[in-house]
């Protein structure tokens, strides 16, 4: 008897060392990921190299940065050895400053209403249908949340952000932070986004006799069966590296830093 | 006059290039023993590589090396003991590499395999200096684990790994799964003088 044939999502594959094996192929086109970690732990520079990747593929990719100007985190990329600032001048890599954008919608404002979160998830929808987006970054969607006060317009936000990029075929990770503050919240800051994501990339430190060893687990990505195992992660030129952690030596000395 | 082993350089010739060797040593030849294993590698079969140095400094290795003759500067040397040494690290040699500290064990895996994809050599060995030093900082199960990983990693991607052992000082639990995993012995041990 033949196996039953098995239904396969088309894959985002992201180009970054061994998360695609990680995850039997890639992210799952139009899939909304949550890149949760703690500071240091690498979530921006996995979330560059996914854009990065895309571009040398030559698809067209964009990251609204909230948490450091647009030519800080230009230079930044600049650390990997296959990007290339054609990328930029060829509308490949575009690069948006969440305060511009705040400031053209006219929401240069502590908090945000509903017609703000409309106004918002309208011009991100527009700028990815309008380049023609099929990579999007947000980093980080903490500070973006802050300044929306409730929880279900949160929840509001990101399920009707996921959604459109969804359909318009965009593979959007959103960058959390996660703080020792959050005690109520595993994977995210405000716990709604953790249930709305498609999938979740935890990342962190693990601590051992004193030092810090980053690391990577994919706790979660619908459309698609994937190791759920800790994998230590190096960032390098050639970007980031990652091998299965020791299983003697993937707990913490002391609780994870996460949740911790 | 320093002389090196000519019957490891033997032994070597009937190794696949997937294999993972075991040199066992002793405290006494150990140096004598690397550096007869390393030779041939480079000079007889061109190859590159990577040399982890747990027991001594990348750059005390590299000058005891030249030292002796032996040019090291297209081989790979990832450091795990300067980084405890506060301006252990205050070295100009673009070949040198430091990894923070041999508890890192999959830091060094990494930085292996990221030097072997930055790699021109087609052919490319890496010799673990020494099963011992990592001992020093690792519980066994854990070592035993990670040589297990080791080994299979570069036996996979077809670079030949050589372990450097000192087999009086090694325990049971990794002495044995050493001796599992390794498709190869060298072994040389300790030259007792009475």
């Amino acid at each position: 008897m033949q196996p039953a044939a098995v239904y396969t999502r088309d894959r985002c594959v992201t180009g970054i060392h061994g998360l695609d094996e990680i995850l039997r192929g890639g992210i799952p086109y139009g899939s909304t990921v949550l890149a949760s970690g703690t500071c240091g732990s690498g979530k921006t520079t996995v979330a560059m190299e996914f854009l990065v990747r895309g571009a040398l593929a030559g698809e067209a990719c964009a990251h609204f940065t909230a948490t450091e100007p647009s030519v800080k985190l230009l230079e930044n990329i600049r650390q990997f050895a296959f990007f290339d600032m054609n990328m930029v001048d060829t509308g490949l890599i575009n690069v948006f400053d969440m305060d511009v954008l705040y400031s053209w919608l006219g929401l240069e404002k502590s908090s945000f209403d509903l017609d703000d979160v409309h106004a918002l998830i309208k011009a991100i929808v527009d700028i990815v249908n309008t380049i023609g987006v099929t990579r999007l970054v947000i980093d980080s969607v903490t500070t973006l949340c802050y300044k929306i006060k409730s929880e279900q317009l949160i929840r509001d936000f990101l399920f009707t952000l996921g959604k459109k990029l969804s359909t318009l075929g965009c593979t959007t990770i959103l960058v959390s932070e996660i703080t020792s503050a959050t005690e109520n919240a595993h994977w995210s800051s405000f716990g709604v986004e953790e249930a709305i994501a498609d999938g979740i990339l935890v990342m962190g430190d693990v601590e051992r006799m004193g030092h810090l060893l980053r690391f990577l687990q994919v706790v979660k990505m619908r459309g698609t069966s994937h190791s759920r195992a800790k994998h230590a992660i190096e960032l390098t030129p050639i970007g980031v590296m990652l091998t299965p952690m020791l299983k003697w030596g993937a707990q913490s000395d002391k609780q994870g830093r996460w949740g911790a | 006059m320093f002389e090196l082993d000519q019957r490891i350089a033997e032994q070597l010739t009937e190794v696949a290039l997937n294999s993972a060797v075991q040199v066992r040593c002793g405290n006494s030849n150990a140096f004598m023993v690397t550096a007869s294993t390393m030779v041939p590698l480079m000079q007889m079969f061109e190859m590159g590589g990577v040399y982890i140095s747990g027991s001594r400094s990348a750059i005390e290795m590299i000058e005891a090396f030249e030292t002796i003759g032996i040019d090291v500067s297209h081989i790979q040397f990832i450091d795990l003991v300067s980084s405890g040494v506060l301006g252990g690290t205050d070295v100009d040699r673009p070949n040198i590499h430091f990894v923070d500290s041999p508890i890192m064990l999959e830091s060094i895996l990494l930085r292996t395999l990221y030097l072997l994809r930055t790699t021109a050599n087609e052919r490319n060995f890496i010799i673990l200096d020494s099963v011992n030093s990592l001992a020093i900082y690792n519980e066994d199960r854990m070592l035993a684990e990670y040589l297990h990983t080791f080994i299979n990693t570069f036996r996979q991607r077809e670079v030949l790994s050589v372990i450097i052992n000192v087999p009086d000082q090694t325990s049971p639990l990794v002495l044995s799964n050493l001796d599992l995993y390794c498709t190869d012995l060298i072994d040389r041990g300790q030259v007792v003088i009475h």
